[in-house]
């Protein structure tokens, strides 16, 4: 299995997966959109023979200038590759515990099978001063 | 300029109205400006009035009137740019490119700076790759607008499509030199830096771009980007300790990229087995969570030391409960010695795991026992690799095993279902995927495999039916999954359809799932404009050459593929009126049988002209929905393409045109896949095109030069040659003569047929080819023939599922002349060799009785040879 960053051609293979996986859907044209808008953004897991099995569709929301935030439109893995042991870990765990998420707000019953919808977010922020003040020191130095 | 016909300045402001209401789309008060001066009989006949009033016309979708008002226009007044630019815009809007940009060209005939009619001229070039024709219009846009960033972007861009990189880069550093003045070093800046880099590397001087991408390190702000390919230009350039230095920042940045460790293996220059191993095994502590350096190891590691490393790797697993271990494994499967100390191992587990709850003897004192779930997971891979082996039997074994264990784990029922559709019987295979599906209804991933299975076993209505549980209500099912380009259900409704005889149906799919592709090539107009302003060269550049290859992808190949093999089947069986779409099996019918049938099929003949009605119906309703509802931006406005009618598809009047169709693409874009040629001489062979049935073998034969269908190909075209060579132009013939040299090599086809079999005898589906050949040279060969190909000893490698279904099929369908006494014959010795397959499965109960007897036949078939084949052939 392999992570990086998603290419052009990655985006019909993302768009399959997602009809695999998920119930919500989008043409082709809405990939393109994504992946010609933020190129570094999206990315793909995929098996020995370039197969896209995992992928995250993200975008940047940047109409207001102070509020300038990621956001994932779409995130799925086939479940033949899900590593989830029997004990069935929720996404809910893995945003708030292992990314650090958190919840902002709760939208009841958004999903067509009556599931509620999560609104979670992480601040960014400390990463971008980290970065400037490291840049600040000014060097070139590898980041061993 | 001006309009030969110009208007007085109250008209004239009318006009100018009728313009902005079309900009902001208020189509309604630019008809009623329109009305205004056309009210008034001086201006009835205005041209450039009448063009605009059927532009907005059109934005209404009133497309008929629109073409009228417009080209009524354009008569009045052949002088005006806008009298074109608006009939281009017309075309443009039914996705009529090449007539746009003719009607582009004759605007700018008469206003050739107009900068509007210029950009819309160059998105029409761009999307047609009119590469030279974009490059000049661009090069007059720089000309008229070089205080615009994208006029030299583009112009640059162009030469860069043309593969002229040195004017490509000229262009683009003139640019540049001005920009730099300022410092606004922005992500778009950033984008355009690494456009450039990408220029230079195309180029191929690599030292260049590295020494581009160096100076200007800091104003590139995509920082993996810039290390990716600082790391790619030091190998290339072999500065092999700076390669190393950046692949290992760039390692621990996303230690679960293998690209990483690929590229620093070269950049150590590793080359010992040992040596690599060892890299990756040091980097585990180094990275303890990420996946590559304990997996890796594994694909290069060897006897005593894969069995150790590969012991540690399962027992890890196993321990933690990692559902795809066995997919991660599979890659390792193509090495025999590797599958053999896999499976040695996991039998060794199960048994130390049953007995004492440890993965071997040596530790039963030592340590806690695994927990529980150990054995689940063992039993589970287990499964999977035997069901990879193709040994159903043990496979069916441990699955079971399994699922008696822990009866909820949804995996385990998917994979009994998926060894029971390895194993030929795709009903039962459905039954345990729906079961799978029936445990967690909320997951599309499980709901879609059981949708698959079900078409796997022709049940088209019950995988729609599932599918439906996470559509959008309102619409059925087949229709938003059409919408949404799900081509992967598509595709395999066709085949479905196609195995059920539904031949109209089976193209209705296929003609949809080329609908998408032509979407997805229109998909990219609105991008030429957009990426220029956003700056995202590189990603435009590899959505213009993906685009250029978008039928190369295997969705169209499988629906392609389909789609030909229906045309063919209704060149040779055109339906006949009367009962369209039924049946294969007719012949075999006893009278009461067929005359039952005939009865059921005049009943859904009534059902089916009852649906069409209805859905005639619903299609007018949804128009008028459309039209009213239509906001009508023109570029939104997707022309009405012509409904898909399944009876109409099936009753084709030119299949071998349709089908070339679909052939095309792939002949400039899968030239590598053998069917693709064997398609194409099919398709020639029936329309008689020696020379395109010649180009075809020979395609064919460089891409694979021993496969079976190929050689029945070769067969056939010797065959017709030596029919048709009276009768052939001298010039054809002469060309002929020189370009069968090396394929036919001055031999007829008896002598083909046996040099080919004596070389490839020891495949069953090659061997089936000849004897087809041998039967058809001479039906006194019959005997001899079917002796050969239902004899299914060891001699054959190939023996599997699959070319055994081919071999039978061959047998049903007279190819090898009447053999019903053999059919079930070589029925029960399939069933033998596949017990679960139901092609094999004999008629009900009679099921165990006539074994002994069918190994007799076995032994007897064994008597042939190539040999005897040859004598035979000589009599």
């Amino acid at each position: 299995m392999n992570i990086r960053c998603a290419k052009p051609d990655d985006l019909m293979n993302m768009q399959h997966c997602n009809l695999l996986c998920l119930p919500e859907n989008y043409q082709m044209k809405y990939y393109f959109y994504h992946g010609l808008s933020w190129p570094q953004l999206s990315y793909v897991a995929e098996d020995e023979k370039g197969n896209i099995v995992g992928y995250v569709l993200a975008k940047m929301e940047e109409d207001n200038e102070d509020l300038k935030h990621g956001h994932i439109t779409s995130l799925a893995v086939k479940r033949s590759y899900r590593r989830l042991g029997i004990l069935n870990i929720l996404p809910l765990n893995l945003y708030k515990n292992a990314l650090k998420f958190e919840t902002v707000e709760i939208e009841p019953k958004y999903y067509a099978d009556g599931e509620d919808a999560y609104s979670m977010r992480r601040d960014l922020s400390e990463f971008a001063k980290k970065i400037k003040k490291r840049d600040g020191k000014k060097d070139d130095k590898p980041e061993e | 300029m001006p309009s030969s016909n110009p208007l007085p300045p109250k008209e004239n402001a009318l006009f100018k109205r009728i313009l902005k209401s079309y900009e902001q789309k208020q189509y309604k008060n630019g008809l009623k400006f329109a009305k205004q001066i056309l009210s008034n009989p001086k201006f009835s006949e205005h041209g450039e009035t009448l063009a605009m009033k059927g532009l907005t016309l059109n934005c209404l979708g009133r497309k008929e009137e629109a073409y009228e008002y417009v080209r009524r226009g354009l008569r009045n007044d052949l002088k005006s740019h806008v009298c074109w630019h608006v009939y281009g815009l017309l075309q443009r809007s039914d996705k009529k490119y090449d007539e746009a940009i003719k009607c582009y060209r004759n605007a700018l005939k008469w206003d050739k700076d107009n900068i509007q009619i210029l950009r819309d001229l160059s998105l029409l070039q761009i999307q047609m790759r009119d590469l030279e024709g974009y490059r000049d219009t661009r090069y007059q846009l720089l000309m008229l607008r070089p205080a615009q960033r994208v006029s030299w972007i583009g112009y640059a861009m162009s030469f860069h499509l043309l593969g002229d990189y040195k004017n490509a880069l000229n262009i683009l550093n003139t640019f540049l030199d001005q920009q730099q003045k300022g410092s606004n070093f922005d992500y778009e800046h950033s984008e355009l830096l690494l456009y450039q880099n990408m220029v230079i590397q195309e180029s191929g001087d690599f030292q260049q771009a590295l020494t581009h991408l160096k100076v200007y390190n800091d104003q590139i702000v995509d920082k993996l980007t810039y290390k990716e390919l600082l790391g790619d230009l030091c190998l290339k350039l072999k500065q092999f300790d700076k390669a190393e230095k950046v692949y290992k920042e760039l390692m621990k940045r996303n230690p679960e990229n293998t690209l990483y460790y690929i590229k620093l293996i070269e950049a150590k220059r590793l080359t010992e087995t040992d040596e690599i191993i060892m890299f990756y095994l040091d980097l585990v502590e180094k990275y303890p969570k990420a996946m590559p350096p304990k997996r890796l190891p594994l694909n290069y590691a060897q006897g005593d030391q894969f069995r150790n490393l590969v012991d540690k790797y399962l027992r890890r697993g196993l321990t933690k409960g990692v559902p795809p271990l066995f997919v991660d494994l599979r890659s390792l499967y193509v090495d025999p010695l590797k599958v053999e100390i896999i499976e040695k191992l996991l039998l060794q587990y199960v048994d130390c795991l049953q007995s004492y709850g440890k993965y071997s003897d040596t530790e039963t004192n030592n340590g806690p026992k695994e927990p529980a779930s150990t054995l689940l997971w063992t039993y589970y891979y287990l499964a999977q690799h035997y069901d990879h082996l193709s040994k159903a039997e043990e496979a069916l074994k441990y699955i079971d095993l399994a699922i008696n264990h822990t009866p909820t784990l949804i995996e385990l029922f998917v994979a009994k279902g998926r060894i029971f559709k390895h194993a030929g019987d795709p009903l039962e295979a459905c039954k345990w995927l729906d079961e799978a599906q029936a445990l967690d209804t909320a997951d599309r991933y499980i709901n879609s495999k059981c949708a698959k299975y079900m078409l796997r076993a022709n049940k088209i209505k019950e995988a729609e039916e599932i599918c439906s549980k996470f559509t959008r209500e309102g619409v059925s099912a087949m229709e938003n999954l059409n919408e949404m380009q799900c081509m992967w259900f598509q595709t395999e409704c066709a085949l479905a359809y196609q195995r059920l005889g539904k031949y109209g149906e089976s193209l209705k799919k296929c003609h949809e799932i080329d609908r998408h592709f032509t979407e997805i090539i229109e998909d990219q107009f609105d991008f030429h404009t957009y990426c220029m302003r956003k700056m995202t060269l590189r990603s435009y550049m590899g959505l213009l050459r993906l685009e250029d290859v978008l039928r190369g992808h295997p969705f169209y190949f499988k629906a392609a593929r389909c789609a030909i093999e229906v045309y063919l089947h209704l060149f040779d069986k055109p339906l006949k009126d009367e009962n369209a779409e039924q049946d294969i099996d007719i012949e075999n019918l006893a009278p009461s049988e067929l005359k039952k049938l005939r009865n059921k099929q005049r009943k859904a003949r009534r059902k089916a002209e009852q649906e069409i009605a209805q859905a005639a119906q619903a299609q007018v309703k949804k128009d008028q929905y459309h039209k009213s509802k239509q906001q009508g931006d023109v570029e939104a406005d997707t022309p009405q393409l012509d409904e898909l009618i399944p009876e109409k598809l099936a009753k084709v009047s030119d299949p071998l045109e349709q089908a070339i169709k679909f052939l095309q693409p792939l002949q400039s874009l899968a030239k590598n896949r053998i069917e693709t040629h064997l398609m194409a001489f099919e398709i020639y062979y029936r329309k008689e095109k020696v020379l395109l049935m010649l180009q075809s073998l020979k395609r064919g034969y460089s891409v694979s030069e021993n496969n079976p269908k190929l050689h029945s190909c070769l067969i056939q075209f010797s065959d017709f040659l030596k029919r048709v060579r009276d009768s052939l132009d001298e010039t054809v013939k002469e060309v002929l003569e020189k370009e069968t040299e090396t394929l036919l090599r001055k031999k007829n086809s008896t002598e083909l047929n046996s040099e080919y079999l004596s070389k490839q005898g020891d495949s069953i589906e090659a061997t089936l080819e000849c004897c087809k050949v041998l039967y058809q040279l001479n039906p006194n060969n019959q005997e001899c023939a079917l002796k050969l190909v239902t004899s299914l000893d060891n001699k054959f490698k190939d023996v599997n599922i699959q070319t055994c279904a081919n071999v039978l099929k061959a047998l049903k369908s007279g190819a090898l002349g009447d053999c019903d006494s053999l059919i079930e014959d070589f029925k029960l010795r399939c069933h033998k060799l596949f017990p679960y397959c139901t092609d094999f499965r004999p008629a009900a109960a009679a099921a165990s009785l006539n074994l002994s007897n069918s190994c007799d036949a076995n032994n007897h078939a064994k008597s042939t040879s190539a040999t005897e084949l040859q004598n035979s052939n000589s009599n």
